[in-house]
């Protein structure tokens, strides 16, 4: 395969650049002088979530330019659908934390892009918040219940599972679409029972007289499993594995710093999404960030060339969103598999050691 | 204008010499209504920040700046984008909208188009825009376009055959050419109905700013008051709306502005 | 037209409808043969064939637990409340603006404050205000009428010739008879033109109406077909809104030819 041919080329002096900037960066020495090196764009663009999440260190403190040799132009997105219009529109290289769902919709309508990471599975950080008042205690108790989530989000996606897994249908439950923001903005006043949303809303409704109704663990067995990847353009990763590689290092590090100094981490993270380290670090204990080795297993994404079982987890994300009419059809799993390419992952292993 | 009623002007008659003050007046009596609310705590704070909380924002915003650009880069790229989406719209609409009114044929062929595009909510389109344009300026400037572009031709075209035809006639009996018959009979006729035009379009292109701003922005007014919202700072966003507001009252005064001095003859035929 | 064959001395052989038919039929050949021919991704532009089958999917099926008769029903409705309270409203405060300088004064700095605001910048306050019911969605098309009436209302009262004010003073008239007969008559024309604008702005914001909780309406139809860039459905949502606009539209001349049939001719 071409990436490979490309990857291999480049293998020695990449992991070299790689290395002595990983120290240089420890060290405080300027890294990007060690890096000319190596075949980088003048721009990479990312279209990212402003999130408390490590990628907010790797982006904070410039890691990701540095090791991917490029200047990263950064632009927020405000859900996963805007990543896929902005990757259909040729105008972003880097989709950064876009959730499975939206990715299984990019992947089935052939959106040119390819899985090259992830950077979280959700786990409980997403999961319903009832209202206390509401008296929900049971599934049975969501009859006739006023349920908020953002549409097309992996939220909206856990949600109409766990209708499904307990044979409710949306006429038992209205399901209305709303974002973040405006599902707040609706509870204060009372106007919804229950949500299904991230942080910080999540966080902000059960400050204010919510309650979590646990459904992750039920789903995540059934196979409504969520995460957070990182997507990059075909076109992009054909032409510059190098940079990307240096991009996935970049968030490596970040997890590495979170994992040794979650202190330090939080605070920073806090900084770049404008809340509290305490916050900061509260949402992120919530996530699993799988290591990238893990990644690496026939567990999630598996080794190069041979995708793991996360691309199951695809193709039933997008079955179901043809369910919900959503898409119009689903590729089979060997297109899942196929936009699966973890050479990338393997290469910031192997980089840095 | 119109006289006022003598009664009305008895009862008030030293405010209505300033009646800007009276205008202030009003002003200052809604932000005390809202002190009011945020100070008696009729409404949750969390839901309607207190003047003094947005005064702060403010300050804030200007000298620190919103995440990482200045409030005169925001308000910059909010006009930038406007004005370019605006003039766009003028330079293309304007000469088709009087090619419209002055060809039936051109008319025929392209005036259903136009007026199909005028009443289209532009947030139906922009996903379009963004998967044909891309998510740079040019998808955002394009969906302002779009949206002044037909309000502008239908005008110019209103416009030209507003034109009485006893002029055009008398014209010509004089002796005048295509020409000169469009430049001084036509052109200065249909000057008044596109410029009212113009004013419309650039108040729509206005109102469409936010959403143009809503997918992919780094700067501008409108990302502000989204990032805000996403972040739900709701000192942030009031702000956005104060000075989204001022912006739009100033546009329009500007417009009128040139209007009058262009269009001198408006009124007079 | 007349006037306008007389101004370009109408040479044209070909009836207008047939032109408009001959360009109607190019753009369909040109979207033919550019979607079909394989030169347009079914993600950029839908082919007739997927547009058809788009739509006769919303037919049939309905969109997300609707039919979409009554997303259009639904949006239909919206539109009509706020656009009747809104230039009802309006055309009232704008008239009495017209009128008296003093609520010309008190009134004036909020509408032209409200007029070329951006309704999605103050969105997520409404809800917070109205919460997330038909209320909500309402009174954002309202706020977006009100202000485009009351100024044309207000144009419409100032417009009025001062001479015959002055007549019908002369002649005995009561205050109220002059504006009855005088006063209103001569502004309807500019209500009525100000009612098609604010019918304009109304309609251009149904979608901002309707995210505001979502699942129902053409224009959330529009939205989350976009979400997944199902780009036979936007076509679809965008036809039918397009069309629906412009019957209204339409609606609106046809009353206006009705009741302001004096217009133009003072």
């Amino acid at each position: 395969m071409a990436e490979q041919a490309a990857g291999g080329m480049n293998r020695r002096t990449l992991v070299k650049t790689v290395v002595l900037s990983g120290a240089a960066l420890t060290a405080g020495l300027p890294a990007r002088a060690l890096l000319a090196a190596g075949k980088a764009p003048e721009t990479v663009r990312v279209s990212f979530f402003l999130e408390t999440k490590p990628t907010m260190i790797a982006k904070g403190e410039g890691w990701f330019d540095k090791l991917s040799g490029s200047k990263c132009a950064w632009t927020e997105a405000g859900s996963g659908a805007e990543i896929n219009a902005a990757f259909a529109g040729k105008s972003v290289d880097i989709g950064l934390a876009i959730g499975s769902s939206p990715t299984a919709s990019g992947i089935s309508q052939r959106l040119p892009y390819e899985l090259v990471g992830m950077v979280d599975n959700i786990g409980p950080a997403e999961e319903m918040v009832v209202r206390k008042v509401a008296n929900i205690k049971s599934v049975a108790d969501f009859k006739g219940k006023k349920v908020a989530t953002p549409f097309g989000s992996t939220s909206h996606f856990r949600l109409l599972g766990f209708l499904k897994v307990n044979n409710l249908t949306q006429k038992d439950v209205t399901v209305l679409d709303m974002k973040p923001d405006a599902e707040v903005a609706a509870w204060t006043r009372g106007d919804i029972d229950a949500v299904y949303v991230w942080s910080p809303a999540k966080a902000k409704m059960l400050e204010a007289g919510g309650e979590l109704f646990t459904t992750y663990k039920d789903l995540d067995a059934k196979g409504y499993v969520i995460a957070d990847l990182i997507v990059a353009g075909t076109e992009f990763s054909k032409a510059y594995p190098d940079a990307l590689t240096g991009f996935l290092v970049a968030y490596r590090n970040a997890l590495k710093m979170w994992q040794t100094s979650p202190d330090e981490a939080a605070a920073i993270v806090g900084k770049q999404a404008g809340v509290s380290a305490e916050v900061a670090k509260h949402d992120m204990e919530e996530y699993d960030f799988v290591p990238f080795e893990k990644q690496l297993t026939a567990e999630w994404l598996g080794p190069p060339g041979k995708a793991g079982k996360f691309a199951d987890v695809l193709k039933r994300t997008a079955d179901f969103l043809v369910e919900q009419k959503s898409i119009k059809s689903a590729p089979d799993l060997s297109a899942f598999q196929a936009a699966t390419n973890t050479t990338f992952l393997a290469q910031a292993v192997k980089a840095a050691g | 204008m119109m006289d006022t009623p003598n009664r009305s002007r008895d009862a008030a008659s030293f405010l209505l010499v300033r009646p800007r003050w009276l205008s202030l007046l009003s002003v200052l009596a809604a932000f005390g209504a809202w002190w009011g609310i945020t100070t008696f705590a009729l409404v949750p704070a969390v839901l309607l920040p207190s003047p003094a909380e947005v005064a702060a924002a403010a300050v804030d915003i200007l000298r620190n700046g919103y995440r990482e650009t200045t409030l005169a880069e925001n308000i910059g790229s909010t006009l930038w984008r406007c004005g370019a989406g605006f003039l766009l719209a003028i330079v293309t609409g304007v000469p088709l909208g009087l090619a419209m009114g002055y060809w039936p044929r051109i008319r025929a062929a392209t005036n259903y188009i136009v007026q199909f595009m005028r009443p289209l909510p532009p947030l139906s389109y922009v996903i379009l825009l963004i998967i044909w344009i891309g998510t740079d300026n040019r998808s955002k400037i394009a969906l302002l376009y779009i949206t002044a572009f037909p309000i502008i031709a239908s005008s110019a075209m209103a416009g030209v055959r507003s034109v009485s035809q006893q002029r055009v006639q008398a014209a010509r009996a004089l002796g005048a050419s295509q020409w000169q018959v469009f430049r001084y009979v036509i052109w200065p006729s249909a000057m008044p109905l596109s410029f009212t035009g113009a004013r419309i379009a650039l108040a729509a292109a206005f109102s469409t700013v936010v959403a143009a701003e809503l997918n992919a922005a780094t700067d501008g007014l409108g990302w502000m008051v989204i990032s805000a919202s996403r972040f739900l700072r709701n000192d942030v966003i009031i702000l956005g709306i104060i000075l989204l507001g001022i912006l739009g009252i100033a546009l329009s005064a500007l417009v009128l502005a040139i209007d009058r001095r262009v269009v001198h003859w408006r009124g007079i035929e | 037209m007349t006037e306008a064959r007389a101004i370009t001395q109408g040479r044209s052989r070909l009836p207008e409808w047939a032109i408009t038919g001959v360009s109607v039929a190019v753009l369909i050949v040109a979207w033919v043969v550019a979607t079909d021919g394989g030169f347009v991704d079914d993600l950029f532009m839908p082919s007739p064939s997927s547009l058809w089958s788009g739509f006769m999917d919303l037919v049939v099926d309905g969109y997300k637990s609707r039919t979409i008769w009554e997303h259009a029903g639904l949006s239909l409705e919206r539109v009509l409340a706020g656009f009747v309270t809104g230039a009802i409203a309006g055309t009232v405060i704008g008239l009495a603006m017209g009128y008296n300088r003093v609520v010309e004064a008190c009134f004036s700095p909020f509408v032209e404050f409200l007029r070329p605001l951006p309704q999605l910048a103050y969105l997520v306050l409404l809800i917070v205000w109205f919460g997330i019911g038909e209320t909500a969605q309402i009174i954002l098309l309202f706020l977006t009428a009100f202000p485009v009436s009351a100024i044309a209302a207000m144009d419409g009262v100032k417009s009025v010739s001062r001479q015959r004010v002055q007549v019908a003073r002369s002649l005995g008239a009561s205050d109220w008879q002059i504006f009855r007969f005088v006063v209103f008559p001569s502004a309807l024309p500019e209500i009525f033109t100000g009612a098609r604008l604010a019918i304009g702005v109304v309609y251009a914001t149904l979608i901002a109406a309707e995210i505001i909780a979502g699942s129902t309406g053409l224009g959330w139809v529009i939205l989350d077909a976009g979400r997944f860039l199902r780009s036979d459905y936007v076509f679809v949502g965008i036809l039918a809104i397009g069309l629906m606009g412009l019957s209204l539209d339409y609606m609106l001349v046809a009353i206006e030819h009705r009741i302001v049939h004096w217009a133009g001719r003072y």
